[in-house]
């Protein structure tokens, strides 16, 4: 007869063994019906009292770890404080903000005030950014209860950190609420792995993945968003039959046209059929900065065709600001300066970012020319802008914009 | 990031629907990526043709591309 200890022994074994098969990543709901007016997407969002259509503001946050998240939480403390006037209203610059798109690290702070808004002046950096999160994720990893879950093939580092983040941060909010609270509309941007492109959590992503966003936890989101690859593990989400009733976008049947190849809507169109085809059954998302370290291209995709470009065509956005937070540092070239060529690391480090910054350089000029080509300077004002008009048919009466001060 | 420029004219102010989508008004520039289009007019359906298809490409803002509706009484 076996003991009582040996008992205990056994099932403790048993439990050892079983568990790795229990533990898996929490995955995506499917959507059973497509519906175009609901869910996580710009359109189903309400506008405070304080947002104005016609001042339209776009915030990008780059990637960069806590740096990052650290320089856009410094750049929403300036928003808040800048008082400007539209339509003969006082308000703050931060209660203007319509969108923000961001990378890794800075999708903590783009997540954490689109979830908690003026707590991000309260708690955000006693919660994340003054916090060892590093510690407390290597603290997770060291620890031999999590060792039978990691040992499962559907659960790994980077489900432990999402968790952290779920309870710690981002106190298991999900889209919804995101939803819920209107304006700005959170862009997280993450990379998926199987085509080297670029993914954002919204609804239109996951219309495409016949999956429901506003169930998903924003932590999960957050986490592919920053999944620094070795350190940390993809995010994966299932890819599901299409909901019933689904439409595709109202540019992508004529941008997939092989006639359309030399257009930048066709990389668009070419970029969701990834999700169309229902052999790519599963999406490994990892650090958002793989594809775009600045989080522009979404911004760029709305501006082309999206949620901006309807508005600036409806006449609704009479003023366009976009602001660019780029938490990227520059040491002086020292190598151009020494015979000696560089070291392994050093190479290994330009490896690793020079396509990334001349990528972001580029999304940046392509705002820049968005902007440009809509506008020109007016010498007399440091920031205002004076624009031609898009009608045709009246006489040509300039718009002027009011001038913007922002102390930086 | 190069724009291509359309006008939907109408003898009246109407709604110009793209692809199926609201894009803006009619009379009034809309700028768009280039490539093939759809354009249609929304409600009331009293106008003539009932949509141009259209590839739009080397427009600028000075000479747009533009589309014709009569008004059907």
């Amino acid at each position: 007869m076996m003991s009582r200890h040996s008992i205990r022994i056994a099932i403790l074994t048993l439990a050892f063994i079983l568990l790795p098969g229990c533990a898996h990543y929490i995955v995506n709901d499917r959507s059973q019906n497509f519906d175009a007016k609901s869910g996580y997407r710009f359109d189903t969002l309400d506008r405070s009292e304080l947002n104005s259509d016609s001042l339209f503001v776009c915030l990008m946050f780059s990637g960069g770890g806590t740096r990052a998240a650290a320089l856009s939480y410094g750049i929403m403390e300036y928003l808040s404080d800048t008082v400007i006037r539209v339509d003969g209203q006082e308000k703050r610059l931060l209660d203007e903000v319509d969108c923000i798109s961001s990378v890794s690290g800075g999708s903590f702070t783009a997540a954490y005030y689109g979830l908690f808004r003026e707590r991000l002046f309260e708690d955000f950096r006693g919660r994340f950014l003054e916090r060892d999160v590093q510690g407390a994720l290597a603290g997770r990893l060291f620890n031999p209860v999590n060792w039978a879950r990691l040992a499962s093939p559907y659960f790994s580092r980077i489900d432990m950190a999402a968790e952290l983040y779920d309870r710690d941060i981002f106190d298991s909010a999900r889209f919804e609420q995101l939803q819920r609270n209107g304006r700005p509309f959170v862009i997280l941007n993450a990379t998926n792995l199987g085509v080297d492109r670029r993914f954002d959590f919204t609804q239109e992503y996951f219309d495409a993945l016949g999956s429901r966003l506003d169930s998903y936890q924003v932590s999960r989101a957050v986490a592919a968003s920053s999944a620094f690859p070795y350190l940390l593990t993809p995010i994966s989400l299932k890819n599901y039959p299409l909901a019933e009733g689904y439409n595709v976008p109202w540019w992508y049947k004529s941008a997939i046209k092989p006639a359309s190849w030399t257009t930048e809507r066709y990389n668009a169109a070419k970029n969701l059929s990834v999700y169309l085809d229902k052999e790519n059954r599963y999406i490994h998302l990892m650090d958002g900065g793989l594809s775009d370290n600045i989080g522009a291209r979404s911004v760029l995709n709305a501006f082309g065709r999206g949620f901006i470009r309807t508005r600036i065509n409806q006449g609704a956005i009479r003023q366009l600001v976009l602001i660019v937070v780029n938490a990227r540092t520059q040491s002086e070239d020292q190598l151009s300066r020494n015979e000696k060529s560089p070291g392994f690391f050093t190479v290994a480090e330009k490896a690793a970012t020079v396509a990334m910054d001349n990528y972001s350089y580029d999304s940046v000029t392509k705002l820049r020319e968005a902007l440009y080509t809509r506008c020109r300077p007016k010498r007399t004002t440091r920031l205002a802008l004076r624009c031609f008009p898009n009608s045709v048919l009246r006489p040509p009466s300039l718009l002027r914009l009011q001038p913007i001060s922002i102390r930086m | 990031m190069s724009k291509e420029y359309l006008v939907a004219l109408f003898p009246r102010r109407r709604r110009v629907m793209i692809n199926g989508e609201f894009m803006g008004t009619t009379n009034r520039k809309l700028e768009l990526e280039s490539g093939i289009y759809e354009v249609t007019l929304g409600f009331p359906l009293n106008f003539f043709p009932e949509k141009f298809n259209i590839d739009l490409r080397n427009t600028s803002s000075l000479m747009p591309l533009i589309v014709e509706f009569t008004e059907v009484k």
